[in-house]
């Protein structure tokens, strides 16, 4: 071939690509040169080269070209060796979607569903809700318009792939002269290449998420500081200091105190069953001098780091801060051998028509959100004496609900003028807040049966309100995509939190109240800082909406759950992702911390609670990574209801269980 | 190309009063049509989450409809699910079937009962990581206690002294559940509180824990009770409800449950009253054990054989009361037409000469004797009657007739001629059947073709039933010959083209064809024992073809 034929390639080619200057140019300068000394490459008789552009020059614009590189591609990865499989069949995914896209993109929009339907298949299992996104995608307006697109068309991928899947990648485009292919993958994939064997999990979860743009920004992001110590001088902290009072003047006394004397009675034995595991996890609640001694033997594990609240916090009554001493004091030990006990409230004939459902610290408290704008409010301790009671026993589970006649037994709260999605209880339990779907977020007063406040500030209906911890201060969240912080005077928000690319389904407060975390439609959870308005973590792995979250009472862990009915236990420091906890099979509507964080208790659409072990998750994460089972023995408990969804969960101060939820069905 | 076909845009564009789109127009549009429809879909299914529900609603479209500032859609209640109706003459189009609603109808209806409000209910779901069986919880997994290890103590202690292997504790509640129900079934009346408390029993769940000792005090009052047929019964009518109850795994338990079931089928003697109806007890209880052996046969493959043995064992001793024979009738033939073809009809004749001077009333001094032989004899002409009523139902004779049918007469009909060409048959036998159907197409027609089909192999059953001299030679003659044909059939098959798929075919005639003669001869043999009075048992159809 001679350069004559070669310049008019390129020529072609550059015309073909609309670098009509360029070409131009290229056709000036051969003018020039006379084509003289150009090559460097012998590229005369280089059969191979001449091949390859002579392929550029080819109708690149034929979609029939994408199916078949594609199908030749997929068919190569599908045959290549088994232990490098998987990683090259992580590459397809990308290049099927930017195909599509691509087709869809140059207007072949026929040619883009056939081929999207016919390969579609083989990424629904991982990327089903992605997949259903896009296939609504049909003409090249949709691509602008939709944030999903547009964000994968801007951004690159990363893949982690080991040195000898990439180079047989980069030999098997190089063979078969895909340059279609090659280009996609060179324009959207960003390599992460490492020496070494190959990962031997198929099922790493960040190779498998395409999270769009902000994969960059999210680990710039997560490169910040924060401080996810418990607040200096709480009430655990007290009680830590008159509880060893306590004890000591106990021992004195002679055990005078019935409630302190059962539980020092059982400790002690507790320690000597159980060894040192257990231990570990009791450093941070030490109610009394045995709890001490533990702490000392286990000194080993750093304490709780304390830091200063950021926010002025409200100032607690004295009579509040007894009865939380109290409870405090009384709050039974729970691990993987001491389970809590659970006590559900089932709402019945709720006609479908229940929203959320939310009980209050003590479990005194019950509210539901209704479709039709109402909130109603029940006085469980009014009701029947099963309030209050983890002391109580078996005996008092008969039906509770007989009030006095012709009477409804609850507060009915009108206000609203759309469906309600989220109500929640101050911690004394004194208001209640609601958010709707009218935009509006309502505050309540228990005592009064009344509506104090109307917070306006969303554009879009408000998927979920939070008290702060401490009271006084709350997070809303909405599906105009940001999360706004609130304080109970002011009708206007005190922090609007942007950031998130879809709805910001679910909020929750840190303990120390100097963050809140935030998951989303975008399949993200976020962490923000109050007093800045920052997002200062970025958390990456569910693969569908996060509807719950829960943050570990000592503030170093956080639980989200999604609608799959994958739980994610993430470290708030490193924001990775400690363990994936698998068992539901639909979407998890609650979480729940006990008290001294030692279970997690998870609710669910599939009408089960469960219950898992915190410390053995997070203790144990390297040791068990090996051990593929080790998922179903942080289960610790399942607990069937019946036909009822658990739409909330609570863990009293004395660590006694509260759920509730619907029941489906119609009682026969 | 897209799910939304361009003739859907110009139907809608024409609804709304667009006559003159273009069909690129629509063609452009159909695409962003289903962009659309996916975009609302989406935010509906974010609606359907935040209501914490699984189930997408009408409601959650309207809410999807709002947060795009789009005015929702009137008029779907999300309540009943849509009727679509098929519009006739078109494949796939349908339409919801919209009633018109008479306003006044509407206004004279009365008000509906007002929904029930919303309530709490509280329960322990766990007690320190334990589930209590209590009803408002999903029933529990079964508890397998070693059953073989359970003491057989004396039930009128009290129940939680019994100790188990496994420690076995007793809600408060289910003692008393347990107590009441037993003192209801002790009561010996048949109250509607009775009948409340066998519908518990039958339908709550949480009361497995109680399981063993049902089976223990329904053993020990059978055993002690055999004279009081209402507490024999009410027994008989708690054990059903145990069996019904879906959330009981009565398994290890049937071993001790079964013993008393059988002996109120088959004993002696079951109260102690003339007027008590210990037939019906009998039937009941047949029933009962028939349900057991459907249930829990296919677990226990020994429970059929082992209770048939027992029953066929009561009923051919002569020496037994002939309301044990009854009961043992009552029990076989409740556990199916097979059972009884194969156990009763073979003893049929030396049984009926036995009862035979029984029945004659004049003869007896003892009237009552008498009439429980005629019960028997009852029992026996129904039990024979329905096991050839179900054989007769095999027989597709019924006026549609079956492809598989028309191959059977086909069958044999080569049978008939062995010597015809057998490849020219194969080929013959997969048209002909078809060809047949289009030509005769009334039941009269099929039914005479039917006639002449059979008629050449004398397999004509009903000539036999009219006439009774040539009963005894036809069949065995009929049998005969066609063994013969078979066999010459079968051999020219397999010399001639040696076909796997002619033979497995002929395999399947030949098994069709003796099932037939069975039958038949059956029939013939029951006529025979009954005379008339097994006629009314035979299907109509049947009765129409063969006589």
């Amino acid at each position: 071939m001679d350069p004559e034929q070669i310049n008019e390639f390129v020529v072609g080619y550059l015309k073909k690509k609309g670098f009509s200057s360029a070409a131009k140019d290229l056709e000036d300068f051969h003018h020039h040169n006379n084509g003289s000394s150009l090559s460097s490459i012998d590229y005369h008789n280089d059969p191979e080269l001449t091949k390859l552009i002579r392929s550029f020059s080819q109708q690149e614009d034929d979609p029939t070209r994408y199916r078949e590189c594609y199908s030749k591609l997929r068919s190569w990865a599908y045959n290549s060796l088994d232990l490098y499989k998987h990683e090259l069949l992580r590459v397809m995914y990308p290049v099927f979607i930017h195909c599509y896209m691509d087709l869809v993109g140059k207007g072949h929009t026929q040619e883009a569903r056939g081929f999207f339907n016919s390969f579609r298949k083989d990424h629904e299992m991982v990327h089903l809700r992605d997949l259903q996104k896009l296939e609504g995608v049909l003409a090249p307006s949709h691509l602008e318009e939709m944030e999903f697109a547009r964000s994968l068309r801007k951004s690159k991928v990363n893949i982690k792939i080991c040195q000898y899947s990439y180079d047989l990648l980069l030999q098997y485009l190089h063979r078969t002269e895909s340059t279609l292919m090659l280009g996609i993958i060179n324009e959207h994939i960003n390599f992460q290449v490492y020496s070494g064997q190959p990962t031997s999990s198929s099922d790493d979860i960040e190779a498998v998420t395409i999270v769009g743009s902000f994969q960059d920004t999210a680990n710039h992001i997560n490169q910040k500081e924060i401080q996810w110590g418990l607040l200096e001088d709480s009430l655990e902290d007290r009680l830590e200091k008159t509880g060893g009072l306590l004890s000591d003047s106990e021992k004195g006394q002679g055990e005078s105190k019935d409630g302190d004397a059962d539980d020092s009675k059982k400790r002690p034995t507790d320690i000597g069953k159980q060894g040192s595991s257990i231990k570990k996890l009791k450093k941070d609640k030490a109610g009394n001098a045995t709890a001490k001694v533990a702490r000392l033997e286990t000194s080993t594990v750093p304490p709780t780091p304390r830091v200063k609240p950021e926010l002025a916090l409200p100032v607690m009554s004295t009579d509040v801060e007894q009865t939380i001493l109290e409870d405090l004091r009384n709050r039974v030990q729970l691990s993987s051998v001491a389970m809590p006990s659970v006590s559900f409230y089932t709402f019945v004939n709720t006609h479908n028509g229940l929203n959320c459902a939310s009980i209050s610290h003590d479990g005194s408290l019950v509210a539901g959100g209704f479709s039709d704008s109402s909130i109603k409010v029940w006085d469980m301790a009014k009701i029947g004496q099963t309030g209050s009671g983890a002391l109580q026993g078996e005996n008092d589970t008969n039906d509770p609900t007989i009030g006095p006649n012709g009477r409804r037994n609850y507060t009915l709260l009108l206000g609203h003028s759309g469906p309600v999605y989220s109500a929640t209880f101050s911690p004394p339990g004194d208001f209640v807040l609601s958010s709707s779907a009218d935009t509006t977020i309502r505050l309540w007063s228990t005592q009064l049966n009344a509506n104090l406040v109307c917070y306006k500030g969303h554009n879009y209906p408000v998927w979920d309100v939070q008290f702060s911890p401490f009271g006084h201060y709350f997070a809303s969240c909405s599906h105009d995509r940001t999360a706004r912080i609130w304080s109970m005077d002011r009708i206007q928000p005190l922090r609007i939190m942007a950031g998130h690319l879809s709805d910001v389904d679910c909020v929750q407060w840190h303990p120390n109240c100097n963050y809140i975390a935030t998951g989303s439609s975008d399949k993200t959870v976020r962490l923000w800082d109050v007093q800045t308005g920052e997002c200062v973590r970025i958390f990456i792995g569910h693969r569908s909406m996060v509807l719950s979250l829960a943050m570990s009472p000592d503030g170093r862990y956080m639980a989200s759950g999604d609608e799959d009915g994958t739980i994610m236990m993430w470290d708030l420091s490193t924001a990775r992702c400690i363990t994936p906890l698998m068992g539901h099979n639909s979407c998890v509507w609650s979480l729940a911390y006990s008290g001294e964080g030692s279970l997690l208790a998870s609710g669910s659409a599939d009408c089960t609670v469960k219950l898992w072990d915190v410390t053995s998750s997070t203790k144990s994460t390297k040791a068990e990574e090996k051990n593929v089972n080790s998922n179903r023995l942080r289960s610790l408990r399942t607990f069937p209801t019946k036909s009822t969804p658990v739409h909330a969960l609570r863990f009293s101060r004395r660590n006694l269980l509260f759920a509730a939820g619907a029941i489906s069905k119609p009682a026969s | 190309m897209s799910i939304v076909p361009k003739e859907t845009v110009e139907v809608i564009a024409q609804s709304i009063g667009i006559t003159n789109l273009l069909p690129e127009a629509a063609l452009m549009l159909a695409p962003d049509v289903e962009y659309r429809v996916r975009e609302i879909m989406q935010e509906a299914i974010k609606c359907m989450r935040h209501s914490k529900r699984t189930t997408l609603t009408a409601s959650d479209v309207d809410g999807a409809l709002n947060l795009r500032n789009v005015e929702p859609i009137y008029g779907f209640a999300s309540g009943a699910p849509f009727r679509f109706r098929k519009a006739i003459g078109h494949r796939d189009l349908f339409y919801t079937d919209d009633r018109e609603v008479d306003f006044k109808e509407v206004i004279e209806a009365p008000l509906p009962k007002a929904p029930l409000d919303t309530e709490i209910v509280c329960h322990w779901l766990a007690i320190e990581g334990v589930q209590p069986a209590i009803p408002e919880n999903a029933p529990l997994e079964v508890i397998r206690a070693p059953a073989e290890n359970k003491p057989h103590e004396q039930k009128d202690g009290p129940l939680i002294d019994i100790r188990l292997p496994v420690k076995h504790v007793l809600s408060r509640e289910l003692q008393l559940y347990f107590q009441k129900i037993a003192e209801l079934a002790m009561s010996k009346s048949n109250s509607a509180l009775f009948k409340e408390a066998l519908v518990s029993l039958a339908s709550d769940s949480g009361l497995h824990p109680l399981v063993p000792y049902f089976t223990n005090f329904i053993a020990d009052e059978v055993s002690r009770g055999l004279n009081d047929f209402q507490l024999l019964f009410n027994l008989m009518h708690t054990v059903r409800s145990i069996l019904q109850n879906p959330h009981i795994h009565i398994e290890p338990y049937l071993h001790q449950l079964m013993p008393s079931v059988v002996t109120c089928l088959v004993s002696r003697k079951l109260g102690n009253r003339f007027a008590d109806n210990h037939w019906e007890l009998r039937d009941f209880t047949a029933n009962l054990v028939a349900l057991i052996c459907k249930r829990y046969g296919t677990v226990y493959i020994t429970l059929q054989s082992r209770l048939t043995k027992t029953l066929i064992n009561a009923l051919l001793d002569p020496k037994k009361a002939l309301t044990q024979h009854y009961g043992a009738i009552q029990g076989l033939a409740a556990l199916g037409h097979n059972v009884v073809r194969l156990l009763i009809v073979p003893n049929l004749e030396p049984y009926l000469r036995l009862l035979e001077p029984e029945l004659a009333a004049e003869k007896q001094k003892n009237q009552a004797k008498s009439y429980e032989a005629w019960r028997v004899y009852g029992a026996l002409l129904r039990a024979t009657g329905l096991c050839i009523h179900d054989r007769l139902k095999i027989f597709p004779l019924s006026p549609s007739p079956s492809p598989s049918f028309l191959h059977k007469g086909k069958g044999k009909i080569i049978n008939t001629e062995p010597q015809k060409r057998k490849l020219s048959v194969d080929s013959s036998e997969n048209r002909s059947p078809q060809k047949r159907l289009i030509t005769k197409d009334g039941p009269d027609g099929v039914q005479s073709q039917d006639h002449t089909g059979v008629a050449p192999m004398q397999v004509d059953n009903p000539v036999e039933n009219d006439n009774q001299p040539q009963n005894s030679a036809q069949p065995s003659s009929s049998e005969q010959t066609s063994d013969a044909n078979e066999s010459e059939s079968r051999n020219g098959m397999v010399k001639e083209s040696g076909r796997g798929r002619a033979i497995t075919m002929k395999a399947i005639l030949d098994q069709i064809w003796k099932d037939d003669l069975d039958s038949g001869r059956l029939l013939v043999k029951l006529h025979e024992l009954y005379g008339d009075k097994i006629l009314p048992f035979i299907p109509s159809t049947e009765m129409s073809v063969f006589l």
